[in-house]
């Protein structure tokens, strides 16, 4: 905004003149905040550093200098945990808000931190029997722990992911554009039932009413699982492939009902892009085999999707 | 010049803005909904994820009319499908603009991007054909339109086309005068586009250059990083070997190494100066992605051949840097502060968790992992997840 526009506001007593006191050196940049700025670069250096020290725990094992690094790494856990636990706040059910602007990434820096302490000690001495199953699974437990003890939504996504990987599915973007989103080809039971575990304990939570904004990360995780491996099980099973559509119709409707009660548009994107992909393949195979409907099918489709959102546009508007 | 009602637009914005600050407290609700009646807004303008889907729709039932049309007239017309096509181009635009912005009102939804983008692909696409693929002409239509876009709808992915669509007009001329000139490429774009990041961020201070205030931040920051490649040793050293056939032995180095080492080194702190200097944001932001970039150059060519020191080196002077700022900001300085005084809307704690979640590991599955960890040791973004 520029600042004549915020004068004008004040002169038309939309806003009083303690407000335009408060609103005149950020429109005018007398006072510029780097809130933004600091943490991205307190991020990538959590990044970077979290990267490089995983590399170095499994290189030069023995050295006197590798020594020195592990026991830095151990004492920079702790204190991390010391700083983390001295500052958190008492738990609680709901959102807790802290005042300090990189309080959260140095939880995220300690958590982190502590998996690479715990890889270490499996690597070296053992500490699980039956090896890295194992280690994902308490990795992830931990991240759950921490997540709810320090109300960290990152950590919770890691959480997920964690324990996403522990039933060998990976939940990252970058997998599916490559093919590698399931290992082997039966895997996308696994994750149907994954995905569908994960948003019935989400809606549990919910209704319980314990950390409500939890919930989004929960389905938005468990929801894509779930609707990819009805696609995978659509696209690789033939034979049940009645099966797969119906729970993705099914999926996608609950989707759709969800956004409806939540005004969540994330869902309402699910629900067309993973239905629109299931009614094209379902109709591919039975009517569509003429380039010519090809195209008056995609026209028509599509077209009339349009029409409906901007018919319904004030049902599509943002509530908040 | 702008396809928009322009006092609506000024409208629009302001009651973002002002809905922004409610949310952060300095309003009340009430207040608000009086700045939003006074200020009546009446586009099409849906939320981000609603846009996206209408955009793919869009660009999907596009497909479905092009190739009805492709049907219809690819037998008869085999010669001059390509003259239709420029015309298809420019109708689908005219169609955008009479149908969508003028009859529907819509700003920015999902429908004019897409319809706009499908109109500059055919009209370029067709100008080419009818130009016989000769590279000037092509590249100043290509331009021309783009910034015609870029300015008439404000559009954001227009003015990125068109901005870098000019740097390699500059490039591409200067590279076939031949000899000495191809040499001068470098300083031709920073003579090029010094005078334009000026020109563009005296624009900004204009109240009447609102509606195009994106557009302008988007033209100072590719200015600025455009300045800095053209004088980057590593962009420099890559384009010269593969562009100009220069085969370098070992210990030879390109013609004025010197120079480019010099500016790879002073352009990301005379950026960052400045912009601390002048509290311009879009000049620290740049600055610090140059910054990173020069780091990588002088570690690509000097390198000690320990990137995992070196990573951790670098995570941990960033997160000293950042802490020692932000607890050096606990008060207000030379008008700077660490508090977070209007919340930007692309940063929630959702997409936040999100990112985390995508590069900070935990998304590789087990099987085929065995023990081989370390190994990899891939550097950047998606490449972290083999941490454990």
């Amino acid at each position: 905004m520029h600042i004549q526009e915020l004068k004008e506001l004040k002169n038309r007593e939309f806003i009083d003149q303690g407000q335009f006191d408060a609103l005149e050196p950020i429109v005018s940049r007398k006072l510029v905040s780097v809130f933004y700025e600091l943490r991205i670069i307190l991020y990538l250096g959590i990044m970077l550093f979290t990267t490089g020290v995983g590399i170095l725990i499994y290189k030069n094992i023995g050295d006197i200098g590798h020594l020195v690094v592990i026991t830095i790494l151990f004492l920079l856990t702790a204190a991390c945990f010391y700083f983390a636990f001295s500052k958190a706040e008492p738990y609680s059910n709901w959102k807790i808000r802290t005042s300090l602007p990189y309080y959260d990434y140095i939880v995220l820096l300690a958590c982190l931190l502590f998996i690479s302490v715990l890889s270490y000690l499996q690597f070296q001495y053992e500490l699980f029997d039956n090896g890295m199953g194992t280690l994902t699974l308490v990795t992830s437990l931990f991240f759950f722990y921490a997540a709810y003890r320090f109300d960290h939504l990152g950590v919770l996504s890691l959480a997920i992911t964690a324990l996403a990987s522990f039933w060998s599915i990976s939940v990252s973007p970058q997998k599916w554009y490559t093919g590698e989103f399931l290992d082997s080809d039966s895997l996308y039971r696994t994750a149907i039932f994954f995905g569908l575990g994960l948003c019935i304990s989400a809606l549990i939570l919910d209704k319980v009413g314990i950390k409500k904004h939890f919930t989004f990360t929960y389905l938005n995780f468990g929801g894509l699982v779930y609707l990819i491996g009805c696609l995978s099980g659509l696209f690789i099973d033939y034979d049940h492939y009645g099966v797969f559509l119906v729970a993705l119709f099914a999926g996608c409707a609950a989707a759709a009902y969800y956004a409806h009660i939540r005004k969540s548009f994330m869902f309402v994107l699910y629900a067309f892009v993973f239905g629109y992909i299931g009614l094209t393949y379902f109709l591919a195979d039975v009517v569509l085999d003429d380039a010519g409907i090809w195209f008056f099918y995609l026209m028509g489709s599509c077209g009339g999707f349009i029409y409906m959102i901007i018919r319904f546009k004030s049902y599509f508007k943002r509530s908040a | 010049m702008i396809a928009y009602d322009k006092k609506m637009l000024q409208n629009l914005y302001l009651v973002k803005e002002v809905k922004q600050w409610m949310k952060d407290g300095y309003l009340r609700e009430e207040q608000f909904r009086n700045i939003a009646l006074e200020h009546p807004v009446k586009f099409y303008h849906p939320n981000l994820i609603i846009r996206i889907l209408l955009f793919i729709a869009t660009l999907i039932a596009l497909g479905g009319v092009t190739g009805i049309f492709g049907l219809i007239f690819a037998g008869p017309m085999e010669e001059s499908i390509m003259i239709l096509a420029f015309f298809y181009g420019i109708g689908s635009c005219v169609v955008m603009e009479i149908v969508f912005i003028r009859g529907n009102h819509h700003y920015k939804s999902g429908v004019t991007e897409a319809l706009l983008y499908h109109s500059i692909g055919w009209t370029v696409a067709g100008f080419l054909y009818m130009a016989d693929w000769q590279i000037y002409p092509g590249l100043i239509f290509g331009f021309v339109v783009l910034a015609f876009c870029a300015i008439r709808y404000a559009d954001l992915i227009s003015t990125t086309g068109a901005v870098l669509v000019f740097a390699y007009l500059v490039f591409q001329a200067f590279y076939d005068m031949g000899d000495i000139m191809k040499f001068l490429v470098p300083f031709a774009l920073i003579a090029a586009f010094t005078p334009i990041y000026f020109y563009v961020r005296g624009l900004s201070r204009k109240i009447e250059m609102q509606p195009w205030k994106n557009v302008i931040i988007l033209v100072e920051a590719l200015s600025l990083l455009l300045i800095y490649a053209a004088g980057n040793y590593f962009v420099v050293r890559n384009t010269t070997e593969s562009l100009l056939d220069l085969y370098l032995e070992e210990g030879q180095d390109i013609p004025y190494a010197i120079i480019f080492y010099a500016l790879t080194a002073i352009v990301p702190v005379v950026y960052l100066y400045f912009g601390i200097r002048k509290k311009d944001l879009v000049l620290i932001r740049v600055s610090l992605i140059v910054i990173a970039f020069s780091v990588f150059t002088f570690k690509y060519y000097f390198s000690l051949g320990h990137p995992e020191v070196s990573l951790t080196l670098a995570g941990a002077i960033l997160i000293t840097v950042a802490m020692g700022l932000f607890r050096y900001l606990r008060i207000n300085r030379s008008g700077f502060t660490r508090e977070n005084l209007i919340k930007e809307k692309w940063a929630g704690a959702n997409p936040e968790a999100f990112v985390i979640s995508q590069t900070l590991g935990g998304n590789k599955p087990l099987e085929g992992e065995a023990v081989e960890m370390g190994g990899g040791g891939q550097s950047g973004g998606g490449g972290s997840s083999d941490r454990w």
